[in-house]
């Protein structure tokens, strides 16, 4: 297979088809009033807020933005205002800066300079906002987990992660990009630079050491069961650079599952006692 | 249609709301998907839901079909009268006198989202039966990326053969075409019928269709959604499509014995 960005094109009316229809059937089936969704101002919170309301209609999706202080921008607010308008759905603004204090204070061992246990914390707390609304309101969470982030463990574990549903889990972030184009967001949000917002100036692209456009591809070569020495010819990249983005996605496998224990009885929760999802 | 997962009673309503329909408008022969009775995604619960042919849902499907005088072929997880925990993925036939016979499904699709395997264990009858309509063969789903299974159902005299599925969306193409390639390399007529409706995330695409023995899609249900198509299928064609392009007359036997050969030393 010739790996080059032609394999990550998509059939973009199809596949927005197929995500509204999934997000459509869930909510029918599940009886919930509708949707929650944290709104960052980010492409994957905005494809998502757009898919959702196009899906159930926007008076059915509620879009939490969350700020903080120490990352609190702006400009991401009014992005995501422009696409909550855009698609009618509902917004409300709730700064937590005064939650992640308590946090602060209150943890014994809290460590100022440990801005990634610190910015976990962040992740986790908006966490806790939306499922408040969704259980208060009898909605659901809807996650905007892309499929590049998630492959490579770039998310907080039972934080930003955390939810009920995720449309976009299937689609790489140059995939979602277009999508988000194809749903009609302005050109320069569909291609905003992506930032988690854990702490100042926090880059995806700078700290995952890798545009997305590589990235993509070597995913998708992973995905296929590629060896990486052949990703890594076909791309003119080093072969241990591949190996490092595999190993990525190997080691943060326990961050996409849960309920992991030992085998005990007959059957076991999170390993052999397999169920449908849900009953519906 | 689509299933209510887990749900036989429901499912059973909708079959026969779904019968009645087809039979005011003349209907014959009415086939359902894959697995309908049940849904497909049903994981360990297959070992609750699976039923002994004849069986409860059997018995009622009969009934129904005695009074409307129907044939029907549905879907249903089996329970081997002999053992307490041996399931098959199994076709089921009734007609106006009763059950005329089932298939278990030979190739049971075990890898990307299928799993089947775990909880099925493989058929080893090809079906082709003589029923008041005609000769009329069936098989299941991945069945049809055989072209063994299907060409024996045909050599067993299959003048319409069944394929009953449960296909995500993400395979449309590949049914689209197999189901047509089939009908064509074995000039028969070929109903293919699949679920609809999303189950645990997987969304079937519907789209079920009789093709003609020279490949032409005769009808063709929405896609995505449930839908009830009515169609002809005209066993008099079968000649001229045999004659068209004999790929009957054709077989070359020796063939098979290379094939078997070769499939056992892959």
């Amino acid at each position: 297979m010739k790996l080059d960005p032609s394999v990550l094109e998509i059939d973009l009316a199809e596949t927005t088809k197929r995500a509204t229809r999934f997000i459509k059937e869930y909510i029918e089936n599940s009886g919930a009033a509708g949707i929650v969704i944290g709104l960052s101002g980010g492409v994957d919170s905005n494809t998502v807020a757009a898919l959702t309301s196009q899906a159930i209609g926007g008076d059915k999706v509620l879009g939490l933005m969350l700020p903080e202080k120490e990352t609190r921008s702006q400009k991401d607010i009014e992005d995501a205002i422009i696409v909550a308008e855009k698609f009618g759905l509902k917004t409300e603004l709730c700064d937590i800066t005064p939650v992640l204090q308590s946090f602060y204070k209150a943890i014994p061992i809290f460590d100022q300079s440990d801005r990634l246990c610190k910015g976990n914390i962040k992740a986790r707390t908006r966490m806790i906002y939306l499922y408040y609304y969704a259980n208060k309101l009898n909605r659901i969470v809807c996650g905007g987990s892309d499929k590049s982030e998630t492959m490579m463990g770039y998310f907080t574990k039972w934080g930003d992660v955390a939810a009920d549903i995720y449309p976009i889990i299937d689609l790489y972030k140059t995939q979602v990009r277009k999508v988000a184009a194809h749903l009609g967001l302005p050109r320069e949000l569909a291609e905003k630079t992506a930032t988690p917002a854990l702490w100042p100036n926090q880059l995806a692209e700078a700290e995952l050491g890798i545009r997305y456009e590589t990235l993509d591809l070597i995913l998708y070569g992973i995905e296929v069961f590629m060896e990486t020495g052949e990703i890594a010819k076909q791309m003119s990249l080093e072969r241990e650079f591949v190996d490092r983005i595999k190993n990525r996605l190997l080691v943060s496998e326990h961050k996409r599952r849960v309920l992991m224990g030992p085998k005990l009885g007959y059957r076991t929760l999170g390993a052999d006692f397999r169920l449908p999802r849900s009953t519906y | 249609m689509s299933s209510k997962r887990a749900d036989k009673l429901k499912n059973l309503e909708k079959m026969e709301e779904l019968a009645s329909k087809a039979k005011d408008k003349s209907a014959e022969l009415v086939i359902f998907p894959e697995l309908c009775v049940t849904g497909y995604i049903n994981r360990d619960q297959f070992y609750e839901l699976a039923e002994t042919i004849p069986g409860p849902t059997t018995e009622r499907i009969e009934k129904m079909t005695r009074q409307k005088g129907l044939h029907v072929v549905f879907g249903i997880p089996e329970i081997s009268a002999k053992t307490r925990g041996t399931l098959f993925n199994t076709a089921v036939f009734i007609g106006p006198e009763g059950l005329i016979g089932k298939y278990r499904k030979m190739h049971l699709p075990t890898h990307s989202v299928f799993e089947e395997k775990r909880y099925f264990r493989l058929g080893y009858q090809a079906a082709t039966f003589e029923t008041q309509l005609g000769n009329i063969g069936m098989c299941i789903c991945y069945d049809l990326f055989f072209p063994e299974i299907i060409r024996l159902i045909r050599l067993k005299g299959a003048q319409l053969i069944i394929c009953i599925s449960a296909s995500p969306a993400v395979r449309k193409e590949y049914f689209e075409i197999l189901a047509a390639a089939r009908a064509l390399e074995n000039t028969a007529y070929l109903a293919y019928v699949n679920l609809a409706g999303v189950e645990d995330g997987l969304q079937f695409w519907g789209g079920s269709r009789l093709v003609s023995p020279s490949g032409k899609v005769l009808a063709k249900a929405s896609y995505d959604v449930p839908d009830l198509v009515f169609c002809e299928a005209d066993f008099g064609d079968l000649r001229s499509a045999e004659a068209f392009i004999p790929t009957l007359r054709d077989l070359r036997p020796e063939l098979f014995d290379q094939l078997k050969r070769e499939t056992e030393n892959l």
